[in-house]
């Protein structure tokens, strides 16, 4: 279940962005030390992103590099 | 003056021009990974990535003047990729109409959590509900408008300022299209979990 603290997950998304002001990002801080609930979330928000990031990553092809590098202006 | 000190100038200035070029060439393409990787995921396949990162950087290659030196040669590349895929009449197809978005951020996560019956799960396990084809099906299933801030800011890394300025709309609306895009991306996977 969750902490039922509506700000402070509001807040999640833009502190993880790193977008909040200093005050904020205390308050944010503090609120997560205390909040296992919370807490947990915010690590799951963390390896969200990062495991979004990876599974959909895909390699330029090198055929692909020669290309654009061909496309240059000759001379 | 004499009359061939303008010559020798004249010279000289296309000598540096040549140089700058070639400099800039080297840098765009050194940064062609990370602006490949921000294309694959503007388009669906890899076909139409390759086809526009090649159109893209054709129209960058002859219009490298504009580039300001020292600004931020990644988003100015992307900004010629995005008004490209934009151009392609892609957005004839307006974006659809949406299901109605959950209204908590934590949505994703409770679901996943619930699934495991467990009391307290390691962040982890509940990661791996989620299998790396669902995560590649549910961006791709993100209306567009939405995706293109999703992809810019989550995979491209960019700020929020420099994602309005690639797309040319306020940073207000860049903000609320990323809120609705990461909670759209939250709902499809949530759909696609493995449960």
């Amino acid at each position: 279940m969750s902490c039922g603290c509506g700000d402070c997950e509001k807040m999640m998304q833009p502190y993880l962005d790193g977008v909040l002001s200093d005050e904020q990002v205390r308050e944010a801080q503090a609120h997560l030390a205390d909040c296992p609930g919370c807490e947990k979330r915010y690590r799951f928000e963390v390896s969200l992103r990062r495991f979004v990031r990876v599974a959909v990553y895909e390699e330029m092809a090198p055929e692909l590099k020669v290309k654009l590098s061909s496309l240059r202006a000759p001379g | 003056m004499s009359e061939s000190a303008p010559t020798s100038a004249e010279t000289r200035r296309l000598a540096e021009v040549a140089r700058d070029r070639v400099r800039f060439e080297e840098e765009a393409l050194e940064l062609s990974d990370q602006v490949y990787r921000v294309a694959r995921r503007l388009v669906g396949s890899r076909e139409e990535a390759e086809d526009l990162m090649q159109e893209a950087y054709a129209r960058a290659f002859r219009s490298w003047q504009q580039y300001q030196p020292g600004t931020n040669l990644r988003a100015w590349l992307l900004r010629i990729l995005t008004n490209l895929n934009i151009d392609r009449g892609r957005r004839a197809q307006r974006t659809p109409d949406m299901q109605p978005l959950e209204e908590g951020d934590y949505f994703l996560y409770n679901k996943l959590e619930s699934t495991l019956g467990d009391e307290n799960p390691d962040e982890d396990r509940v990661i791996e509900r989620l299998s790396q084809n669902s995560v590649v099906e549910a961006l791709a299933e993100v209306p567009h408008d939405f995706r293109d801030v999703l992809v810019l800011v989550d995979l491209g890394e960019f700020s929020y300022a420099e994602a309005a300025q690639i797309l040319d709309i306020p940073v207000g609306t860049v903000m609320s299209r990323l809120h609705r895009g990461r909670r759209a991306l939250k709902q499809n996977l949530a759909e696609k979990a493995v449960i």
